[in-house]
């Protein structure tokens, strides 16, 4: 049984400790399966983040454990492990681009992107902390679409809302992400 | 640039103006969305504003964070990297007899598809296809089990199964009955139904249940998104389906059963019965059901769940089991009650009434109803669908309902018998607060029987023990902020009490250190436990009651409104005379409107109506009095009153009755009456008016709030009583 399955059996026991555990793992997880994939990479090619997420998943867990609760932690998790290693990417390319000095560059500093280049994506990290901060469940469903690679139906899932309704949010949240980054720019 | 100013800020988890006319555009074409969000508006430049910068960021966001317009997945030398969890039928696929028309939406385990039959029968039908990567051993025996269980059943309300096979890559599908309806709680709100057209497609429900029980077949997964509301010749037609996890009580099923191994968590949280919960899937019966139908009930009448399902997942699983199995929900009316005047107008206006009408047509006899179909103790509940049906068949026609409020000698064996331990914190805090106070159940009784004059608050106090026995969530910080509360550490108390999260603190401890705060005149930290002591149970009056002469004291006006709306919208059909009498007083300390004073003078009617002893007499008629002054009564007022002063017994009644005397004689021109009035109310007064620290403090405040009105329209008190303040 592999870490992650054992940690996935004790957050469905219950217990809340269990989850913590979860977030390093899959960040760990993450960071390898990208250096690993980006050794075998023509330069200038970029991984997709969601692809990497579920991989992640059918490596640390896929054959043995099967239940929607677990997935669904672990599809959280991953959210947030994404966002952290874009983030941190988007950030060193930044400052070795602004004169760090360095000049070797490491396997992590090369292109792991979404659609949205360094800056947006800092940009957009920014304002999905601000609106974490004023309505968390949208931010939440942003992170798992966006990072996790969630299909509307099983965010909607995660977080127990409606179809529908997670639809809403996401038409609303965008919109407001949107316009959160265009006034900060 | 500060971004916040140009940007709206969404209230978390509840409702947001902003979001609601932005959702609202977004359901119209672009062209007409400009015109609607002025309209919706309605003059507010900033709201404009915002919902403005939105839509306009909607319009240009394009394909911004939209996972689709992603780079496609670079294909690494070892191959590909993703494989997608999600189902691969698509429109034009053929699966043995039926050919896939469209995707008709996700559901437990399955992907359903409307499909066609091409023969025996031309038709269209539901097909459901396990999901790629979920077709474990144990989802495809809960598949057989819903096959077989649903062949044994014949119901117009329940979703016929038609046929069963395995597509050509080995995954089971299923055939049944096309149901093109939506989720009951949806149609119900779209069209507006009154309760009682709610009550009617509630009661079919029911009985498509029993007919399920009756056939040895367990739901357990009954939600709205399993019963789906269709037209029949514009008839609505609930039927039940996805009886997906169904399990037979008989024999010749359960060896599917094994399968479902134990620590599964089947079901929705928010609908899921606290055995269910508990997890020892080999228990559940049929009462599981009538729980989960419990909770359709309460979301039809109310729009939401006993449970928040946000908070439940939120709070973790340990939680959301000690959450199901443990805490009483609200009952509807009091959700009604508590939710925010903006949610309940929605509610009632999808329920095609208003607010004060749909709370009184819920609370009683469909409180109780619901309540008892939620009982976490399943022997409790109704025993059979047709039971549940039956009974709101009796509601519906005005006949008398076997579902009662528990006696509080039930709830408190229910404490009892739930927890060692929290029945021994209960005894603690009893004991504590009695030591506290100094005063003993014994003691409370001698003083009932020999001391008329302080009858009123020892009522109140044994009403405290009482309440103590009733309530039911008391755990282990509510018995320690007690003790500390016995031992004078307020503070350390309070600071407990922050750490209690509030639907599991007990109103009681608020109600006693607010009133341990006002005692000693710290009006603000009194003001904030009365206050949290209304969140914690929006029904307890003692705190509406302490709460209004402090408003006052402070100089609070509008606090003091706000709070009058509330009251009369939780009292105004208070029957119990000393509630309505001090609730009516109240809410006539500042002039009320003529429509509350219509509402006010009817509670001081009832008050009359029912007083059965002098001291409830007078103080209705005290209350009778102040009212017939805020209506222009003066002389009626003033004649009334002098019969309340001249009664010997409660100081401070005299005090109130000579201080609303002396402003009805200046409306009457008797101005030197009037001062003559207000001198000798000073001089009841005394010289250390007000006395707070005698536990009169609410009796004090409300006479200096009439005093302070009374000197500003008297004029010129005499010298005395000006000393005296």
């Amino acid at each position: 049984m592999s870490d992650v399955t054992r940690i996935l059996n004790d957050i469905e026991r219950g217990d809340a400790q269990a989850a913590n555990d979860l977030l390093p793992l899959v960040y760990e997880e993450l960071r390898k399966l990208a250096a690993a994939k980006m050794a075998n990479e023509a330069p200038g090619q970029t991984l997709q983040p969601t692809a990497l997420v579920h991989e992640a998943w059918l490596r640390l867990a896929g054959d043995e454990y099967k239940q929607w609760d677990g997935r669904a932690h672990f599809f959280g998790a991953a959210a947030e492990a994404m966002r952290r290693i874009l983030v941190d990417n988007a950030r060193r390319k930044k400052a070795l681009r602004h004169g760090g000095g360095q000049q070797r560059v490491d396997i992590q500093d090369v292109d792991l992107a979404g659609a949205l280049e360094d800056d947006q994506l800092l940009a957009l990290n920014d304002a999905l902390d601000r609106l974490a901060a004023r309505d968390k469940p949208k931010a939440d469903l942003v992170k798992l679409r966006y990072f996790s690679g969630m299909t509307i139906e099983e965010a909607a899932r995660v977080l127990n809302i409606s179809e529908p309704t997670a639809k809403r949010w996401w038409a609303y949240a965008r919109a407001w992400l949107f316009a959160e980054i265009q006034t900060a720019n | 640039m500060n971004t916040s100013a140009s940007n709206p800020e969404p209230a978390p988890s509840s409702p947001n103006r902003e979001e609601a006319i932005f959702d609202g555009a977004l359901q119209l074409p672009p062209g007409q969305r400009a015109a609607y969000v002025e309209a919706a508006c309605a003059g507010d430049a900033a709201l404009l504003r915002r919902v403005q910068v939105l839509l306009e960021a909607h319009e240009k966001a394009g394909g911004f964070l939209n996972p689709a317009a992603l780079p496609a997945p670079a294909v690494g030398a070892q191959g590909t990297i993703v494989i997608s969890p999600l189902p691969s039928e698509k429109p034009g696929d053929v699966i043995g007899r039926y050919k896939i028309r469209e995707n008709l939406g996700e559901g437990g385990c399955g992907v359903v598809y409307v499909a066609e039959q091409s023969e025996p029968v031309r038709r269209r039908v539901a097909l459901k296809v396990i999901k790629l990567g979920m077709d474990t051993k144990n989802v495809m025996a809960r598949f057989e089990a819903e096959r077989q269980a649903l062949a044994m059943m014949d119901h117009p309300n329940i979703a016929k199964v038609l046929d069963a096979g395995a597509t050509s890559t080995g995954r089971p599908y299923f055939v049944m009955e096309l149901v093109r309806g939506i989720k009951i709680t949806d149609y119900c709100d779209q069209h507006h139904l009154n309760t009682r057209e709610r009550l009617d497609l509630f009661i079919q429900v029911c009985n498509a249940v029993q007919h399920a029980h009756q056939k040895g077949i367990i739901h357990r997964d009954l939600k709205p998104s399993n019963i789906l509301v269709t037209l029949h010749d514009g008839i609505p037609v609930p039927k039940v389906i996805d009886f997906g996890i169904a399990k037979a009580t008989e024999g010749r099923l359960s060896n599917l059963t094994v399968y479902t191994e134990l620590h599964q968590f089947i079901g929705t949280p928010a609908y899921m019965s606290p055995e269910q919960a508990e997890m020892s899937a080999l228990d559940i019966d049929t009462r599981s059901d009538i729980y989960s139908l419990g909770v359709l009930l309460y979301e039809l009448l109310t729009g939401q769940t006993p449970f928040d399902p946000q908070e439940l997942l939120k709070s973790g699983l340990d939680q959301m089991r000690r959450t199901i199995r443990e805490q009483e929900p609200s009952r509807p009316s009091t959700r009604l009650s508590t939710m925010l005047n903006a949610d309940l107008t929605e509610v009632a206006r999808r329920h095609g009434s208003e607010p004060p009408r749909l709370i009184h047509l819920i609370r009683g006899d469909l409180d109780w109803i619901v309540m008892k179909a939620l009982e976490k103790d399943r022997t409790r509940r109704y025993e059979t669908a047709s039971g549940l049906a039956a009974e709101l068949q009796r509601y519906l026609h005005d006949e008398p309902v076997t579902a009662r409020p528990p006696s509080s000698l039930y709830r408190f064996q229910k404490l009892v018998r739930r927890n060692q331990t929290v029945f021994l914190a209960a005894g603690a805090v009893l004991a504590a607060l009695v030591l506290g106070f100094g005063f003993s159940v014994y003691e409370l009784r001698r003083a009932l029987a020999a001391e008329r004059a302080e009858r009123k608050e020892v009522e109140a106090k044994l009403g405290l023990v009482e309440e103590l026995h009733r309530r039911q969530l008391i755990g282990e910080q509510l018995r320690n902020a007690g003790l500390l509360i016995s031992q004078g550490k307020m503070e350390e108390a309070e600071e407990l009490m922050r750490h209690v999260p509030a639907m599991s603190a007990d109103s009681i401890i608020y109600n006693v250190l607010g009133d341990v705060h006002a005692d000693r005149t710290n009006w603000d930290a009194a003001i904030q436990n009365f206050s949290k002591s209304i969140e914690v149970d929006p029904t307890n009056y003692t705190a509406y009651h302490h709460l209004t002469p402090l408003f006052l004291r402070i100089g609070d006006a509008d606090a003091y409104n706000r709070l009058r709306q509330a009251m009369l919208r939780q009292f105004a059909g208070a029957t119990d005379p000393a509630i309505a009498e001090d609730i009516a007083l109240d809410c006539l300390l500042l002039p009320p409107t003529t429509t509350d004073l219509a509402v006010l003078n009817q509670m001081v009617s009832a008050a009359q109506t029912g007083a059965t002893n002098e001291e409830t007499v007078l103080n209705a008629e005290l209350a009778k009095g102040l009212a017939e002054y805020r209506g222009g009564n003066f002389a009626a007022s003033a004649g009334r009153l002098r019969k309340v002063a001249a009664k010997k017994g409660d100081k401070d009644r005299t005090l109130q009755a000579l201080i609303v005397i002396s402003m009805a004689q200046q409306k009457l021109g008797q101005t030197d009456q009037a001062s003559a009035t207000l001198a000798k109310a000073a001089d009841v007064a005394g010289n250390d008016f007000p006395r707070i620290h005698d536990h009169d403090w609410n009796d004090q405040l409300t006479a200096e709030a009439l005093m302070n009105q009374a000197k500003a329209i008297v004029g010129d008190a005499p010298q005395k009583n000006a000393a005296a303040q």
